[in-house]
């Protein structure tokens, strides 16, 4: 036997084979499961957090966890070379199984070090770790399980330098974002690297009241601005998910979190060259529903839950809303119909009107950009007034961010189905449509349509005849009047300027169908997509 | 049994007033509804319980996040 630092002298007498060795392994590992050992682990658990182990074992099919790079970590010898201990890296990852389905899984270890960066010949986890090749090499989806600060100064001390920024680049972090699903999930207190790599994900989530993710915590917000902010108000939920739109979604607790993580991925392909999965149906495709029918108010200022009528349509349970907190005024959801994944983008009457301002418009090109990436048909169910209006959606840049979102709708590939149930208007109606692809559209007896609302319109339209009218009012409501029975949707289906106006009871069968037929062309167009142009 | 305060979502003008202070609301049941875009969006008591205080007039100005009502429940 050939004795090295890293191994323990075989014991004299031992027996023949490699049964020593093998209890060193045993030994390792033991030393592996106890992370920052009792105390540390029981100082977490006191903060109301999991360790990364029990987070694991919480998501993953039982049993189904085969780490990697369990042996890695600082080991302390005695004089004669034997090993006394290894405090184990600050990371845990390895391969599991979802459902049944691989995904690449890992965490920092905030027991050992605070989950601060650890310097082995090869990273484990972070930016440019195995777990991100892994997931890259072998085209299955990663899980991001962060409770991590990222860089701490104090390598320079261990370095002897100082690391130039990118030494530890996100540029695999990026290339999985066009080749796998990634989902991060923040489960304690994420800045710096970290943080980052919570934003490099196709969803993200977070635990409310014990994780919060920011650029950077409360000392040196302090230091900078000379804000005293705890790290709650800083970047908790409330703020990181429902404010600010920085994290998609937020869970009750770690166990939801870990539902919720695993409720995503059963919509999404493995890889981009995969199609989502479809599951068998047992709600029937021609359920009609007659509350679909009197969902609409007659009364146009009457807003309506447009969450129920998605419920009405979709398939039973099927709705996974991503950001339901955040841009209310438009409710982006994934979905099935008839058993396929269709992601659902629906405006929200109930919050302005359902005009699109700028966090709406950002979180509709996010949700195109997800959908479009893994080849999941977009459903729009359309009741928009256009984009948010006055002075302060002005100052938010709402019509450039709004245009971005027509853009991100203009470059998607995927099939797209409208379903005009309300109002559709203006250049937010018109992002509403496949205008590169079918430009299929059916609408409901309720809709209405135009470049803008006739209310709005007349009075600059016909400003000079409304003038010189004996009574002004009484001619501005004659001209409304006479336009508004032209611009009934019937008339605009003589024109197939809109393909069907459909009963609302059939609108689930009429979707579940052409969402059957569009497979086809998904399975064509299947493989990575490259974004080519500028965004505005 | 606690306090809770109902905050409008959106910015408008107060249209009606629906719940009168001392009234028992069921949960989500509407409070004031506020025009807003010409439309009139219900503001809610998301848990119910009874009216402790309408903070808000018919026909002023109401911005998003304002407390429009107080809850016990």
């Amino acid at each position: 036997m050939n004795p090295s630092p890293a191994q323990s002298p075989a014991p004299a007498g031992a027996a023949e084979g490699w049964q020593a060795e093998v209890d060193e392994l045993r030994r390792r590992r033991a030393m592996a499961e106890r992370l920052g050992g009792p105390e540390a682990v029981q100082r977490h658990h006191g903060a109301g957090r999991l360790t990364i182990r029990e987070r694991i074992a919480g998501l993953v099919d039982a049993g189904s966890f085969r780490e990697v790079g369990k042996l890695t970590g600082q080991g302390r010898y005695d004089e004669a070379g034997r090993l006394l201990e290894v405090v184990p890296a600050p990371y845990v990852m390895g391969l599991a199984s979802l459902d049944g389905r691989p995904v690449a899984v890992g965490g920092e270890d905030f027991t050992v070090r605070g989950g601060t960066s650890w310097s082995g010949d090869r990273k484990k986890g972070g930016q440019g770790g195995f777990v991100e090749d892994m997931a890259f090499q072998y085209r299955i989806p990663l899980i991001n399980l962060i409770d991590g600060a990222g860089g701490s100064v104090t390598s320079i001390q261990r370095r002897g330098h100082a690391v130039f920024p990118g030494v530890h680049g996100f540029e695999r972090s990026v290339a999985l974002l066009g080749t796998v699903p990634v989902v991060s999930a923040v489960m304690g207190t994420a800045a710096g690297g970290p943080a980052g790599r919570a934003i490099l994900s196709h969803w993200s989530v977070m635990v409310r009241g014990t994780s919060q993710v920011f650029a950077a915590g409360p000392p040196v917000v302090q230091r900078s601005l000379g804000q005293r902010i705890d790290k709650e108000d800083l970047g908790g939920a409330r703020l990181a998910v429902d404010a600010a739109g920085t994290v998609d979604n937020a869970a009750a607790d770690e166990a939801e979190c870990f539902g919720m993580i695993r409720r995503f991925l059963g919509y999404l392909p493995q890889n981009v060259w995969e199609l989502p999965p479809s599951l068998p149906c047992d709600d029937p495709v021609d359920r009609a529903e007659e509350a679909l029918l009197d969902i609409v108010p007659r009364d146009r200022r009457k807003p309506y839950d447009m969450r129920r009528l998605l419920r009405l349509v979709m398939d039973r349970d099927s709705l996974f809303e991503i950001q339901p907190t955040f841009g209310k005024a438009v409710i982006t959801s994934l979905a099935r119909i008839g058993g396929r994944v269709v992601g659902v983008i629906a405006n929200n009457p109930m919050f302005y009107g359902g005009a699109i301002d700028v966090k709406a418009a950002r979180k509709q090109i996010h949700f195109i950009e997800l959908c479009d990436c893994f080849h999941i048909p977009l459903v729009f169910f359309v009741d928009v007034p256009g984009f948010m209006v006055g002075r302060d959606a002005e100052a938010a840049a709402t019509l450039r961010v709004g245009m971005r979102s027509v853009y991100a709708a203009l470059q998607a590939t995927v099939p797209i189905f409208t379903v005009v149930v309300g109002k559709c208007y203006g250049m937010a109606g018109m992002a509403t449509t496949d205008k590169n692809g079918l430009d299929f559209k059916v609408a409901w007896p309720s809709a209405e349509w135009g470049s803008l609302p006739i209310e709005g319109g007349v009075a600059a339209a016909f400003r000079r005849e409304i003038a010189a009218a004996a009574d002004p009012a009484a001619r501005e409501r004659e001209i409304e009047a006479g336009l508004k029975a032209v611009a009934s949707p019937m008339r605009t289906a003589e024109a197939f300027g809109v393909e069907d106006i459909i009963d609302p009871r059939e609108t689930r069968a009429h979707l579940s169908r052409f969402v059957e037929a569009a497979q086809g062309r998904l399975r064509i167009d299947a493989g990575p997509k490259p974004k080519y142009g500028v965004g505005p | 049994m606690g306090t809770y305060e109902v905050k409008a979502e959106v910015t408008g003008s107060v249209w009606k007033i629906v719940a009168a202070v001392g009234q028992e609301v069921e949960p989500g049941g509407t409070i004031v509804i506020v025009e807003s875009m010409k439309m009139e969006i219900p503001v809610v008591a998301e848990d119910g319980g009874r009216v402790e205080a309408i903070r808000v007039e018919e026909g002023a100005p109401v911005a998003e996040g304002q407390v429009v009502a107080v809850m016990a429940g």
